[in-house]
């Protein structure tokens, strides 16, 4: 037991918050173990500042802890409500993430092998990630609160956009760091970029009238049968060369107009 | 808060809602009717998440066709299947929906998460995962949704459906509460939950308003029209545990006067075929 105790003056200031940080401690320690003091100080305690203390304390205990897509979002100055809905994204969680860095990776190494179709496979997954992403994203129950959501203020249009832009990004930087890792670096690389742009868009627009993960299948489905019909005689990156890519700039284009056109077929 | 005037809704060939015509103001309101009547599609008619095909809807004295926005501001809705992610947290589910009610204020929008938490009794399992919750806490869970920002109509589709009596019960406690100053509809093919708890009934047949009115007034339909007997005749009847029939219609010979129920009153509503079908 401590042979002094604190006085009114001290009490006061450590009450107000005045006590350098060192000082504060030893009182602090101190009054865990004296009775004394405590009842000396619990007056002086103004009744708004433990409010506050308490509705802290109380805070973050109910909050829940972010996962790490949220904690990421909130790192380059996303809103947290935003940083929230995004979060509860299916394909934005950790073991979606997880099985696309996998399927990914198979492909890649695919594509270290000397014929065509090695890379011709990991040009043909990259762009279906972010498809079955979306589909994933907007299917029944790709929403915590779908039908709840539908009748809220919040624009569904918006937090559809703004998923997919998420899905999007996540799944190209996913296949970025993995064909630059694992690939030869020249422009095949990123070959793959407007053909996920034109496939996920293409999604979006189907969504407005089908079920997302029925058009998520069809424009995948689509996908695969055009590259295997395409390749089928000779193996080619042909598909990705110039032509190729001007196409699914258009295709890209034109679902980004007509979204905008059926946009209230989302909310 | 709700006028609908001559309703219509239709999927490919069928009609769901065909002239539907009713008002509903504060207290609880309960849309009676059979499976399939089209009760789920009103309710979210009422919601703004369907429009009519025809008919004129104003909701809160506006028009859910362009004020929509406005009115979502002020409408609480808790779906048949609210399709809640397991994997979160009574209070994690309950934030998710404020932010989409707009509440973007972090502190204040925690603390509103809060209060309806604790005005459904939620709050000790507010830190529990919803697939570890009974049906009954589901529900109340729903229902806390439904209470974010205070609004003031608010909208319940077969709220009772699957909860055991007990559940049923404090599960009406807790809604007769909550319709004490504001508007609360509630669909159900139940004429307990109504008796037990709305002050007005609409009652749906084949998509348009058969009766509307109090629960006292559906039991009156019936008055005089329920008997005991020792055979079986009227509309319907059944033998009851004395092994008398109860039948509800004319009256057969030698037959005993009995107290009617609302139950009573709305199979009298949906007439002879209808009545079959929904005992
Ligand atoms: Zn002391």
């Amino acid at each position: 037991m401590s042979t002094w105790h604190m006085d009114d003056g001290l009490a006061v200031r450590y009450a107000d918050g005045e006590l350098n940080p060192t000082l504060a401690a030893s009182v602090e320690a101190h009054l865990l173990a004296c009775d004394q003091c405590r009842s000396l100080l619990a007056p002086r305690v103004p009744r708004s500042r433990l409010d506050r203390v308490w509705a802290e304390v109380a805070d973050a205990v109910d909050t829940p802890a972010p996962g790490p897509f949220e904690r990421l979002l909130r790192a380059i100055g996303v809103h947290d409500h935003t940083a929230r809905l995004l979060g509860a994204t299916h394909s934005l969680r950790l073991p979606w993430i997880a099985a696309s860095t996998v399927a990914l990776l198979f492909a890649a190494l695919a594509s270290g092998e000397t014929t065509r179709w090695g890379l011709l496979s990991y040009l043909t997954l990259a762009p279906i990630l972010p498809v079955a992403g979306v589909a994933v994203a907007f299917g029944r129950d790709g929403d915590p609160a779908h039908e709840i959501g539908l009748a809220a203020p919040y624009s569904m249009f918006r937090l559809m956009l703004m998923r997919a832009a998420a899905v999007l990004t996540s799944s190209s930087a996913l296949a970025l760091v993995m064909g630059l890792g694992l690939l030869d670096d020249d422009w095949t690389v990123a070959a793959w970029l407007l053909p996920s742009l034109a496939l996920t868009s293409l999604t979006l627009v189907l969504s407005s009238r089908f079920d997302p993960r029925h058009c998520g299948a069809a424009v995948a489905a689509t996908w695969l049968v055009v590259v295997v019909a395409t390749n089928l005689r000779e193996p080619s990156l042909a598909m990705f060369g110039g032509a190729g890519q001007a196409g699914y700039l258009a295709i890209t284009f034109v679902s980004v107009v007509l979204l905008f056109f059926r946009r209230k077929e989302f909310s | 808060m709700i006028e609908a005037v001559g309703l219509v809704k239709t999927y490919g060939r069928g009609r769901a809602l065909d002239g539907l015509t009713f008002t509903v103001g504060k207290g609880v309101t309960g849309l009676l009717g059979p499976n399939g009547v089209g009760k789920t599609t009103l309710i979210r008619m009422l919601a703004t998440v369907l429009a009519p095909d025809e008919g004129e809807l104003r909701l809160l004295g506006r028009d859910p066709a362009g004020d929509r926005l406005e009115i979502r501001r002020r409408l609480g809705y808790l779906p048949q299947e609210p399709g809640y992610q397991r994997g979160f947290t009574v209070f994690e589910f309950v934030d998710y929906v404020a932010i989409l009610k707009e509440m973007v204020e972090r502190r204040a929008r925690h603390d509103e998460v809060r209060r309806v938490i604790e005005e459904v009794g939620l709050t000790s399992v507010s830190g529990k995962r919803i697939r570890t919750l009974s049906g009954g806490m589901r529900r109340r869970l729903g229902i806390a949704q439904t209470l974010l920002g205070d609004p003031e109509l608010i909208l319940l589709d077969e709220p009772t459906v699957g909860l055991d009596p007990e559940q049923r019960l404090r599960f009406r406690e807790l809604i007769s509460h909550i319709g004490q100053d504001r508007a609360v509809v509630l669909s159900t093919h139940q004429t307990e939950d109504v008796a037990a708890l709305c002050n007005r009934v609409v009652v749906l047949k084949a998509g348009r308003c058969e009766f509307e009115g109090t629960p006292e007034e559906i039991r009156a339909l019936a008055e005089g029209r329920v008997w005991f007997s020792a055979e079986k005749s009227g509309v319907l009847s059944w033998r009851t545990g004395d092994g008398l029939f109860r039948n509800i219609g004319p009256a057969p010979e030698g037959a005993r006067l009995a107290e009617p129920t609302v139950e009573d009153g709305y199979l009298l509503l949906l007439g002879g075929t209808a009545a079959e079908a929904a005992a």
